[in-house]
């Protein structure tokens, strides 16, 4: 019982003999590339500072303190969400070149499609909807606070819960790797994928939860996980980049 | 080696197993009808109990025992640090 | 490289087991659910009363059956994964379904302790102890239908004469390792420990 690993040859799809091609990939793929950590640097100026949605405000507080907090960041909510609806096609962009190293992969392409299903899906609670609930919170002034109460739990409960599209795109990713013999992307980092859907388990409580580690502030359920997700973000994009690196120039185009 | 090796991994699983029927005498359910009292005694011997746990898990189950260093160093640590972290909060 | 434990068996250079990738999932899980433990312990010292008085509710017969379980099942896969490299695949299939088959039982245990504790009135809204319980619990569970899922792709490994290869299941086995372990800190955390 040897421990050889059959390294079988892939068929087709023209993997990089590491040592010898030169590291320089195809240019409008790097095109493509550089748009995934310009879009995700915006996200996070417009998410951190702008929206102040990250951390998220409190969900254990009156009515009056969701307006405040409301009427308080109403220029920069504007500022930052509006700019977010006219740029998270990026996010749509970083989905699609992973799917396009994905269908380089010798699984064949049903993952990569998996994954741009629900990471496409995911994209409207995960992001989009707060942007909106909170557009329209600050839209007029004036408006009942009971109202913008309602934009801000329906805001936060989705921007911190939609859990189950990212958690399958996640696994998607995670087995594809696994499979993979063209070796796109280390195996560890399926695993680092697979802690995703831990996170994403680990933040369910949200909807029933007001205060403590796991409501959508929390220390597990918002902090933990914010965490693990730079962790993984900042992984794929590495590796993002040594796949385009590795990626041979004269590949034939994909189906 | 083989032989040696099934007996080492059976002694870790006999002594595994005894330690966890130990920690069910010292569970707080056990005191007979009387209702359970904080003790720092018995949690302090809980807390050494499971890290020998963890560390017969570490070294006969996952073979650390016989891994390089740097991994035989990285649980040691984690098992250290992550134990003296919970007895510290507990004892605070 | 100094070898400074060196069994009476062998004395051949150190080994890590499986490839190398998998390392990265248990040592970083072994990080992240420390994180999740400590904050438990955070939270339990801000009200020891209430977690006191809630652990009691949980039914520690049950907890030792599970970890009784694990630890069985720990012994097979590791038992399977001599089997393995000593060129016994029929064995090592044995032993691996074995090992998943406790894993299935302790599934459907703790499913039953769940199902106990919710009909008896605690549900994960009850209190802070009951949450940190079904999700504590529950992400582990969640880790055991993953390692039976990884027993599985062992089996199909073992099955197949032209693979067979030793390394996929000391990975498969070092997860499944990695789950018992985590149960042990789990039990010692929400049963035992007062």
């Amino acid at each position: 019982m040897s421990s050889t690993i059959s390294a079988q040859p892939s068929p087709g799809a023209g993997v990089a003999d590491a040592s010898r091609a030169p590291r320089v990939g195809k240019r409008d793929v790097w095109l493509v590339f550089w748009i995934v950590p310009a879009f995700y640097t915006a996200f996070g100026v417009i998410f951190f500072a702008l929206a102040r949605v990250m951390p998220p405000p409190r969900p254990d507080v009156t009515v009056d303190q969701m307006a405040h907090f409301l009427h308080a960041h109403s220029v920069t909510i504007k500022i930052g969400f509006g700019v977010l609806v006219l740029i998270v096609g990026g996010a749509g962009v970083a989905t699609g070149i992973v799917v396009y190293h994905m269908k380089r992969m010798t699984v064949g392409s049903v993952m990569a499609y998996a994954y741009l299903g629900s990471m496409s899906v995911g994209a409207l609670p995960g992001c989009l909807l707060v942007a909106f609930c909170f557009l329209t919170a600050v839209y007029r002034p004036d408006r009942d606070p009971q109202l913008l109460a309602l934009l801000y739990d329906l805001g936060l409960l989705s921007y911190v819960g939609s859990l189950g599209c990212f958690s399958t795109a996640y696994f998607a990713f995670a087995v594809a790797i696994l499979y993979d013999r063209n070796q796109i992307f280390p195996k560890w980092l399926a695993y680092v994928s697979v802690w995703q859907i831990v996170t994403e388990i680990m933040a369910v409580p949200v909807f029933v939860s007001k205060a403590g580690p796991f409501a959508w502030n929390g220390s597990i359920s918002f902090w933990m996980g914010t965490v693990i997700f730079c962790f993984w973000l900042g992984c794929v994009i590495v590796f993002l980049k040594k796949a385009n690196e590795l990626q041979p120039v004269d590949e034939p185009p994909l189906d | 080696m083989t032989a040696t090796a099934a007996r080492t991994t059976t002694y870790a699983w006999i002594v595994l197993s005894a330690i966890t029927i130990v920690s069910w005498w010292l569970a707080p359910g056990h005191t007979r009808g009387a209702a359970a009292a904080a003790s720092v005694p018995i949690t302090v011997v809980v807390v050494l109990l499971a890290l020998i746990k963890g560390r017969i898990i570490i070294r006969y189950f996952m073979e650390v025992r016989t891994a390089p260093p740097w991994l035989k160093l990285f649980t040691d640590v984690w098992l250290t640090i992550f134990w003296a972290g919970v007895l510290a909060i507990y004892l605070y | 490289m100094t070898n400074t434990e060196e069994t009476v068996a062998d004395v051949e250079s150190t080994h890590t087991p499986g490839d190398g990738h998998m390392w990265v999932m248990v040592l970083g899980d072994l990080i992240i659910f420390g994180g999740y433990f400590i904050i438990f312990m955070v939270y339990r010292a801000m009200n020891p009363q209430e977690f006191l008085t809630s652990q009691q509710h949980l039914n520690i017969n049950i907890g030792v059956l599970n970890t009784l379980v694990l630890l069985v099942s720990s012994w097979f896969i590791a038992r399977s994964v001599q089997a393995a490299r000593a060129g016994d695949p029929a064995s090592a299939l044995r032993l691996t379904y074995l090992g998943g088959l406790c894993g299935v039982a302790f599934i459907l245990i703790k499913a039953y302790e769940w199902s106990t504790e919710i009909v008896a009135g605690y549900t994960i809204s009850s209190n802070d102890f009951f949450m940190f319980y079904y999700m504590l619990t529950g992400v582990h569970l969640f880790h055991v239908s993953l390692g039976v899922l990884i027993l599985g792709i062992t089996v199909r490994e073992l099955r197949n004469p032209r693979r067979r290869r030793v390394f996929m299941v000391e990975a498969g086995a070092t997860y499944w390792h990695m789950v018992d372990l985590l149960w042990i800190v789990i039990f010692a955390l929400l049963y035992v420990m007062r």
